[in-house]
């Protein structure tokens, strides 16, 4: 516990990265919104639960949208959530368009915007015939990526957009980086003629960009291992390959892997009982 | 030609036929029937005649013997004669009757000079136009039937024609008679007419037969003052439209239809005693008080039902145009028409208002419909009707249209009416404003059991949500139309496993059957059971509120089992007990209620955040000086060792030192 990083950091910033802060905000919050009926017993018990939800991630059910995406916690919960109350969804096998998956996921959160849950199709639909339908592990996959490291895939969107018209952000970065002013002029040839971006240079932008920002992404390791299977890749090709990659899930904590998806003794048992 | 018997030239010509006079005087145009001349007039042979043959190879002359032109002077009858053509006649300007019946003539001819005569008979020859009678202007009987006549001319100068009869000839239309201001009987039986009209100027005219023809209807009779008895049978009469001018006409007091297809209606009778006060006989039977009063029982009937008819079509005619206006105002509001089309909206709705305004607004309540007929009353009532909605109880059914009818919840209804309502239907309504007023629909017309909803912006699953604080749905039809939701795959399933506790029969129509239901559960099943147990129990009450905390909260200490079983608690809670209530989480807010309660936290939020700041801030110091406190302690140890031990250096002043703050103190 008293490990020399923890206490290395300066107070604001432990507090800022644990997110201790937006809890403790969100329950005197709730405190004030509920206190007849805490009052009645007791503070230190809606404490206890409060916190006690937020560990076992149930406290972001029924919850708006501005909480749900607050904390990179907040957000895993939510899509262990999802998967937990909509897992028989999936087992049943239907395929469902994306409106009807934005349905479901109002049944949780009432004010979840749409725009998160078109960016998620287009993953799963490679931005192509909006109105497919997909299923359930498709889908649920594609939203974690684009939920969890949203400000992080549109940084990686922008890198893109300017490696495909050619500009370098590296050499914006490392101005007198030789590599960088070498690289420019066959990037401009290249782009035009084949597809996508070349993969080892879009992770250098991708390596750079996890050095930079403090928001959660990816960890860079595994970034590298989906590059590194292919010479060039387009966006949604790299977001597919994110989405569909075991170690990312793992890493991420939210979702058991693909293949244990439609399993879940505890709560088959209780549904047997109902 | 003439036959040979009649050829002789001089003398009398033995004559074997035998004849026998008519003694009766013929009746004078006084007493002229038709029918009269028909039977009554026997065929008497032919009088005593010469013929002799002219120097006009055709025309045969006649000549009478002396005796009997005295005898007969006015009269000579030529019956059975076999003649061909009309014969010269000589010598006889004093006749005034004439009868050529049962010959074979072709043409009216050579009576020119019989300028006095008054009663001329024709009839069954082989007569094919009138003509030669332009000279007879007293002719007073011109009988014409059993011919071949196509068309009546030539009439003019027999301006006192007094019966004429034209049966059983091809006659197509009734022409040239206007001037017969004398005529009395008009025979027209059988004969090719297809209408009646033109009858104008016939000022005496008493009697028309027109039996037997083709006649579909009838005109100008009005304008005969003098008509009482009118023959229409066996003609093509089928409405009592096509011979209406007969119910203004007052002299009529004899009329037949027998024979036409307006005979066989049900109607019949009863129209025609109804429209024709003045008859005295129908189809040749006198009409007694008591079928007058039946007719005119039974016509009053008719009048309401019509008048109530046209009331209904006129009501639904309003329904409709109003129905349309909520429309466009709907996809107006919808975005799916452009603005451009508001001009014409304008000047429609205009025209509507026009129309409103003439019928003036309807408001049949039960208790005010004592006027209306006890069998219409179950019929369409419409209610409350301006052109921007429109409220209509039919029966069982309550249909609104347009957000503006919603307000009619509030209005007071009479228990029967609004205990017979058992569908209430919501078409273009936004669902949102239909949620806000369930609770009143619960109240005020607790047997609604169907809920319809059609161009309602059903667009969420959640909606559906709000319908679980209704009492009780058995029926439930979203109509695809303006409803995105029933696009989903999944949508039926979710609504049965929210209301699960309605037990519904039929969704769209279709049966809910025990696969559908199971189904269900075992699609939302966790998502129930997340919702209720797995929520913080603080949240679960701010969801729940007050009335369901207790309950609540008994029924999850005994999960598992049913709450209809185990709840021994008060009866209020038994009342409550209507839904499963691991569910009952599952609530709906509008789009509205939710941003606004949103708006409503931001200034706490706000509050929250300082607060925590503030008391981050006081932490941070009290960290700070802890932390400083730490790093110095250890100097502050040893100073305050140091201190101390050089202050007891010296004992003997250490001991006066002591003494002297001691004193000091005092």
């Amino acid at each position: 516990m008293l490990s020399p990083e923890r206490l290395a950091l300066p107070d604001y910033e432990y507090l800022a990265q644990r997110h201790v802060l937006t809890y403790m905000e969100d329950a005197v919050c709730q405190l004030l919104e509920n206190k007849e009926d805490i009052s009645q017993y007791g503070i230190a018990r809606f404490f206890t639960e409060y916190f006690n939800s937020v560990c076992q991630g149930t406290h972001i059910l029924f919850r708006e949208f501005s909480f749900i995406q607050a904390t990179p916690h907040n957000r895993a919960s939510f899509l262990r959530a999802f998967w937990r109350c909509f897992r028989t969804v999936g087992k049943n096998g239907d395929l469902l368009t994306m409106r009807e998956y934005h349905c479901l996921l109002q049944l949780l959160c009432p004010d979840f915007p749409l725009e998160l849950t078109q960016k998620a199709a287009r993953i799963v639909l490679m931005d192509d015939a909006m109105d497919c339908l997909m299923s359930f592990s498709d889908f649920l996959f594609a939203f974690q990526i684009q939920f969890y490291y949203s400000e992080f895939l549109e940084s990686v969107a922008a890198i893109y957009q300017d490696l495909l018209s050619g500009k370098n952000p590296n050499t914006v970065i490392v101005p007198t980086s030789s590599s960088g002013q070498h690289r420019q002029r066959p990037t401009l040839g290249e782009a035009s003629m084949l597809e996508g971006v070349e993969a080892s240079l879009f992770y250098q932008c991708l390596e750079n960009l996890c050095d930079r920002h403090k928001y959660s992404c990816p960890p860079p390791a595994l970034v590298k291992e989906v590059l590194s299977n292919v010479q060039r890749l387009t966006f949604y090709g790299f977001l597919v390959a994110l989405s569909k990659h075991h170690g990312i899930n793992q890493a991420l904590g939210a979702l058991p892997d693909k293949g244990d998806l439609m399993h879940d003794p505890a709560l088959d048992e209780e549904l047997e009982r109902l | 030609m003439i036959p040979g018997k009649y050829r002789s030239v001089s003398g009398r010509a033995a004559s074997n036929v035998e004849f026998k006079l008519n003694k009766e005087t013929p009746s004078f145009p006084g007493r002229l029937l038709q029918h009269d001349l028909e039977r009554n007039y026997s065929s008497r042979q032919g009088d005593h005649i010469n013929l002799v043959s002219s120097s006009m190879p055709s025309f045969p002359i006649l000549q009478r013997s002396s005796e009997e032109k005295i005898l007969y002077s006015d009269r000579l009858t030529l019956e059975r004669q076999k003649l061909t053509v009309c014969p010269i006649i000589d010598g006889e300007e004093h006749l005034r009757l004439l009868n050529f019946q049962h010959n074979f003539i072709t043409r009216i001819q050579n009576i020119s000079n019989l300028q006095r005569l008054i009663f001329l008979d024709l009839y069954d020859n082989q007569i094919e136009e009138i003509s030669g009678l332009s000279t007879l202007r007293s002719l007073r009987v011109l009988l014409l039937g059993k011919n071949r006549i196509k068309k009546i001319s030539n009439l003019e100068n027999l301006k006192s024609l007094d019966v004429l009869d034209l049966h059983g000839n091809q006659i197509t239309k009734i022409e040239n008679v206007n001037h017969l201001c004398d005529l009395r009987v008009l025979n027209l039986a059988r004969n090719l007419l297809s209408h009646v009209d033109n009858l104008n100027g016939l000022d005496s005219l008493t009697e028309l037969n027109l039996r037997h023809n083709q006649i579909t209807f009838v005109r100008d009779v009005d304008n005969l003052p003098c008509l009482q008895r009118l023959f229409l049978s066996f003609n093509n009469i089928s409405t009592f439209e096509s011979v209406c001018c007969l119910a203004d006409s007052t002299s009529l007091s004899d009329i037949t239809f027998d024979g036409n297809p307006i005979a066989q209606e049900s109607w019949y009778k009863h129209t025609i005693l109804q429209n024709m006060m003045q008859l005295r006989q129908l189809d040749m039977k006198r009409i007694t008080e008591e079928e007058r009063r039946m007719a005119s029982v039974v016509a009053k009937k008719e009048e309401e039902k019509k008048r109530e008819s046209h009331k209904q079509s006129l009501l639904k005619e309003k329904k409709r145009l109003i129905i349309n206006n909520v429309a466009r105002k709907w996809d107006l509001q919808q975005h799916r028409i452009t603005n451009i089309a508001t001009n014409q909206d304008g000047k429609d709705s205009d025209s509507q208002d026009h129309c409103q305004n003439d019928g003036s607004t309807i408001s049949a309540f039960p208790e005010e419909t004592g006027s209306l007929d006890s069998g219409l009353t179950s019929a369409l009532q419409g209610l409350s009707v301006t052109d921007t909605h429109l409220v209509e109880v039919d029966g069982d059914t309550l249909s609104l249209y347009g957000s503006g009818a919603l307000e009619c919840l509030d209005r007071n209804w009479s228990v029967q009416t609004a205990g017979m309502v058992t569908t209430v239907s919501f078409t273009f309504i936004e669902f949102d404003e239909i949620v806000q007023v369930l609770p009143k629909l619960k109240i005020k017309f607790p047997n609604s059991l169907h809920l319809k909803f059609k161009e309602t912006n059903l667009v969420m699953l959640q909606q559906f949500n709000a319908l679980a604080e209704l009492r009780r749905v058995d029926q439930l039809t979203v109509d695809p139309q303006g409803n995105p939701v029933v696009n989903f795959t999944l949508w039926k399933y979710y609504v049965l496993f929210r209301l699960s506790h309605f037990n519904m029969q039929k969704i769209n129509g279709t049966e809910v059957t025990q696969n559908d239901m199971i189904m269900a559960e075992r699609l939302f099943g966790i998502l129930a059971h997340v919702a209720s147990s797995e929520l913080p129990q603080y949240h679960l009450i701010s969801i729940l509120g007050d009335a369901r905390k207790k309950q609540f909260r008994y029924l999850l200490e005994t999960k598992g089992k049913k709450p209809g079983i185990v709840n021994e608690e008060n009866n209020d809670s038994k009342r409550l007990v209507g839904e499963s209530t691991n569910r009952a989480t599952l609530n709906y807010t509008t789009r509205d209620f939710y941003n606004e309660k949103l708006e409503e936290i931001k200034e706490k939020k706000k509050f929250c955040k300082m607060y925590i700041e503030d008391l981050v801030k006081e932490a941070t110091e009290i960290n700070m000086k802890n932390e400083a406190l730490q790093k110095l302690w250890p100097q502050m140890f040893i100073e305050l060792v140091r201190d101390a031990v050089m202050e007891i250096r010296n004992k003997n002043s250490y001991m006066k030192l002591c003494l002297q703050q001691i004193t000091d103190q005092k």
